[in-house]
């Protein structure tokens, strides 16, 4: 976007002379003070706990060790599987979550669907504003081999049993459909949102110059939503790096550690009082997320400047 | 207007509606059968856990969960009610007045420092910053009180988006306008500004809401005993117990569910559009 535009939309707050600062140190102080202390505060004291040995992390005058603890956890054989957990989880979780949503706000969005738009939308919706506690809650109970609704129904229609959370090979996938139920919403309604904005004459001159679907899909639509692929791949990315919940409630990490991710391995070890480990896995984790979307909204940048 | 071009063809239009029918049963299913469960006893879901309604809608349940950890129930759902109202009207008048002077002067470096310094706070792993700001709460001495769980909610990205990307748009004539009739800074904003972004209050405040309602790992982290807890981690910690009781969880999870289900079906409209907003500016 360029300088003159900025200045007229972006700046519309602006008079010729900007005000004098006076009143506004006011009205910003309570929230630079809600940063400061809640925010700012607690992440350079969890960067200075990673420097220094647990037993004393909390003390007045803790002791230093240097990078001690971020040579422990790089030592550590349970941490580098679950970083390698993590990284494989967030790619498949991304992806998953992306083409899913993708293909279902394309549908939404067809002619094809009329009536009954909004409630479709809604229901989609709908576990996104649920508190995940509950929902993640019913998941796991749901799973259940002797509660559960879900095996009951497998063999009802002649499926095999899913053994979901009690087995090493199927847990992880058990805890993304869960993820995909609470979140996937949340990025339909981006979707139609970018969709609600495309021009569809574009697709129908397409379609009259012979354009097959594919054609007109990979050439005509997704050119034109790379704005809502950006910001989706960008969240969606930050969320699934940091999935804890879903694990906190269903798994508890297991079984034997097939759902143990950085940030649930991290809080742990923060219960056991390895706070210097626990804090130099938090500033290992906050890394990857900030280079990811640094690195991402660079990417958005190239491609608006072309 | 859309991307994509007409289509017309029964079989289509009935396959397009066999999907969304079977995506939303597949969305909505959980929140039936955990409804249909908090009705019926262990014993008749260990028998027939598929069953559509319950044998009979008895509020039973209810004295099983009366009482969970020693702390009545409805104090669960005092302090749920308490902590997110209090979390949203504190959030909104902070969030406001914050993204209005950043947004009036974005030059100041002060300013600058803290609008990165937001930023860098809402892409920290939270999970992990609230061990953090546990030992924080302690230092400042709010640990185990309401003022400490509030205040530490009172602060999201959504909320200070959807703010910001309002104010930028208040047309600039509007403030010359008022300057030029010799309104200070506190007219322009309480006489001027604030009447317009009403609505956006509105939006704001429904989402944080419903996203505070939700939060569970702050309140459990700040609080010192289940007198603070809310509802969702009254769920938790009941969930955690030995020894299951079926029935009672389903019927917290109905009780922590249907609040903030209502809600959002009342405001469906501007919630979804206030999310999309907030989060493509973000």
């Amino acid at each position: 976007m360029s300088a003159t535009v900025a200045g007229q939309v972006g700046g519309g707050l602006l008079p010729p002379q900007p005000p004098p600062i006076g009143v506004f140190w006011l009205f910003v102080l309570p929230f630079a003070a809600l940063t400061a202390v809640f925010g700012i505060w607690p992440i350079l004291l969890s960067i200075e706990v990673s420097f220094t040995a647990s037993a004393s992390a909390l003390q007045p005058s803790p002791q230093w060790v240097g990078l001690a603890n971020y040579a422990a956890i790089l030592a550590d054989p349970v941490f580098i599987a679950s970083l390698g957990r993590t990284l494989v989880y967030t790619a498949l979780a991304v992806v998953s979550t992306i083409a899913l949503a993708l293909l279902y706000a394309l549908l939404l969005d067809s002619a094809l669907i009329g009536r009954g738009r909004t409630l479709f939308k809604v229901a989609i919706f709908l576990p996104v504003v649920t508190p995940d506690i509950a929902g993640y809650v019913v998941w796991r109970w749901l799973y259940d081999q002797s509660f559960g609704a879900l095996n009951v129904a497998l063999a009802a229609i002649g499926l095999p049993a899913f053994p979901g959370l009690a087995s090493v090979d199927t847990a992880i996938f058990a805890v993304l459909v869960a993820e995909l139920w609470h979140h996937v919403g949340f990025y339909v309604v981006i979707f139609l949102a970018n969709l609600a904005l495309c021009d569809r004459g574009i697709a129908e001159a397409a379609e009259i110059d012979g354009a097959d679907a594919w054609q007109k899909f990979w050439h005509v639509v997704l050119p034109q939503l790379r704005p809502a692929l950006l910001v989706n791949t960008v969240y969606a990315l930050i969320q699934y790096l940091k999935t804890f919940t879903v694990v906190a409630v269903m798994t508890k990490g297991g079984p034997n550690d097939a759902t143990n991710f950085v940030s649930y391995y991290a809080y742990q070890l923060f219960d056991q009082g390895r706070y210097g480990e626990a804090t130099a896995m938090a500033s290992i984790l906050f890394a990857i997320v900030i280079v990811l979307a640094l690195a991402m909204m660079r990417l958005q940048q190239g491609r608006g400047a072309r | 207007m859309s991307c994509q071009p007409r289509r017309h063809g029964t079989v289509l239009t009935v396959l397009a509606y066999a999907t969304a029918i079977a995506v939303s049963f597949l969305c909505l299913y959980p929140y039936w059968w955990m409804l249909v469960s908090a009705f019926r006893s262990t014993e008749a879901i260990l028998s027939s856990p598929l069953r559509p309604w319950p044998e009979t809608l008895g509020l039973d349940v209810l004295k099983e969960i009366a009482s969970i950890g020693g702390t009545p129930l409805w104090r669960y759902a005092m302090n749920s009610v308490l902590i997110t109202t209090a979390s949203t009207v504190v959030g909104i008048v902070v969030t406001a007045l914050g993204a209005y002077a950043l947004v009036r002067r974005p030059d100041f470096w002060f300013f600058r420092v803290l609008r990165i310094g937001f930023m860098v706070t809402i892409m920290y792993p939270y999970m992990l910053l609230v061990i953090p700001v546990y030992i924080v709460m302690y230092k400042v001495g709010l640990l185990g009180t309401y003022s400490g769980i509030i205040l530490f909610l009172a602060l999201g990205p959504i909320q200070f988006f959807l703010f910001e990307q309002f104010f930028r748009t208040v047309p600039k004539s509007v403030i010359e306008a008022a300057v030029i009739d010799g309104a200070d800074e506190w007219q322009i904003l309480f006489r001027v500004v604030m009447p317009l972004a009403l609505p956006v209050v509105a939006t704001a405040s429904i989402i944080t809401f419903l996203l505070n309602w939700a939060q569970w790992l702050p309140v459990l982290v700040v609080s010192k005993s289940p007198d603070t807890y809310t509802l969702p981690v009254a769920l938790l910690s009941l969930n955690g117990e030995l020894g299951v009781n079926f029935q009672g969880i389903m019927a917290m999870s109905v009780l922590t569910t249907i609040p903030v289900t209502l809600f959002f079906l009342v405001a469906q409209r501007r919630v979804i559009a206030g999310m999309t907003a907030g989060a493509v500016k973000g």
